[in-house]
């Protein structure tokens, strides 16, 4: 004799079993005395439960206007909650366009930087985007007073191209995509909340 | 398979014209409202008489349901079942209305004095003395045990509906609707003989 399923009972009443833990529960009744026992108790338990009468009936034209005479004259909010739910779900559209945007500026950014690099770009705008971090930074400043040479002077250059153009287009990244995850987990967590029903097809 | 109690109150399915008037009583219809009033009136004022016990307090309890509503139908979405969020209402009016009324429940199931259950005894408990006690049963589970056992046992809800209903999750509804059923049927064991030995 396997395991009774008593737990389970209440739900295989009430219809709520269903796939493999419905075929479990039955299976188990077809030969478990006891678990029968149990079940027609509950049955019994349910019969005796609907022998208490509902209320009466009653006249839903007076019920309503007694409940009308009792409505205060409020203001609807209706607008301002309108908002915020627009509010909430604006939120990852949003994020979504500001990702769409940097991504496509930084694109843009590098993709005239190539064609600067390989020439294609005329003077004129070669010099719109000239004057980068190499030559206002700090390390060709180190450079030309010698405190950095060679080896040095040629890492702490490429540190600081790194630190001004790869890690801000990191960090925004990272920042979008954490915002947007943050406001997945909330999501997540009111919809979660109201549970939901494959616990019950074990 | 036992199945599921069939309850003709359970109308899941939002109509097209109670959309309607829902938007309508969200910009001030009353009339509106008051249309919507009586097509629940008697769903909440069942639920809210399960809970009480009590015929006037039921019905005070079911029009502060629904002046509670009025109140705060700008935060019903549309897209959710009216009758739950109205029910849902309703299982709170009942339990602030009786704390307020200060009835004299009884804290615990185990201080209802309910009858001898043998045999000979029963037999002198007439059918409503046996429909008092378990009422009287009922008003003494725990409040949220005793909301699931009416929502499931009278209203015929799912344990889905029952969970969105009271914003609980199922596996909380579980429990407490085993919880409630375990205490009815230890308290009301000499009825439950009873029932059985009418229907051999």
């Amino acid at each position: 004799m396997s395991d009774h399923v008593t737990e389970w009972l209440n739900a295989y009443l009430d219809g709520e079993l269903s796939g493999r833990r419905l075929h479990q529960v039955e299976e188990h009744l077809a030969e478990c005395e006891t678990c029968q026992s149990e079940l027609e108790s509950l049955q019994g338990l349910s019969a005796l439960l609907q022998e208490v009468p509902a209320a009466e009936s009653i006249s839903p034209e007076r019920f309503a206007a007694q409940v009308n005479l009792r409505l205060p004259h409020r203001p609807v909010k209706r607008t301002r909650n309108r908002i915020i739910e627009v509010g909430w779900w604006m939120v990852p559209v949003g994020l979504l366009a500001v990702w769409i945007f940097i991504s496509t500026a930084i694109l843009v950014s590098d993709m005239v930087s190539a064609a600067n690099n390989i020439g294609l770009l005329d003077n004129g705008t070669a010099l719109l985007i000239s004057g980068t971090a190499e030559n206002a930074g700090w390390t060709a400043a180190l450079g030309q007073f010698g405190i950095l040479q060679g080896n040095s002077l040629h890492w702490a250059e490429f540190t600081e191209s790194f630190s001004r153009n790869v890690l801000p287009q990191f960090a925004w990244q990272v920042s979008i995509a954490l915002l947007y995850l943050a406001w997945i987990a909330i999501w997540w967590a009111r919809r979660t909340r109201q549970g939901h029903g494959q616990l019950l097809e074990g | 398979m036992t199945g599921e109690k069939e309850n003709p109150t359970v109308a899941t399915v939002q109509t097209v014209h109670e959309t309607e008037l829902v938007k309508s009583a969200q910009n001030g219809d009353r009339s509106a409202f008051g249309e919507l009033v009586r097509e629940h009136a008697q769903g909440v004022l069942n639920v809210v008489h399960r809970m009480c016990g009590d015929a006037q307090l039921a019905e005070d309890a079911a029009q502060e349901t629904f002046i509670r509503a009025w109140q705060n139908l700008s935060s019903y979405r549309p897209q959710t079942s009216l009758r739950n969020w109205l029910y849902r209402i309703a299982v709170n009016a009942a339990t602030d209305m009786l704390r307020k009324e200060k009835r004299i429940l009884p804290d615990d199931i185990d201080d209802l004095h309910l009858p001898d259950g043998r045999p000979g005894v029963e037999s002198l408990v007439s059918q409503q003395e046996r429909i008092t006690i378990v009422q009287k049963a009922i008003l003494a589970l725990p409040e949220a045990s005793r909301a699931v056992l009416v929502l499931r046992e009278y209203e015929g809800f799912s344990y889905q509906e029952i969970s969105s209903t009271l914003d609980v999750p199922v596996g909380t509804v579980m429990s407490r609707l085993n919880y409630a059923r375990k205490l009815l049927k230890e308290k009301l064991q000499p009825q439950l003989s009873l029932l059985e030995a009418e229907h051999v």
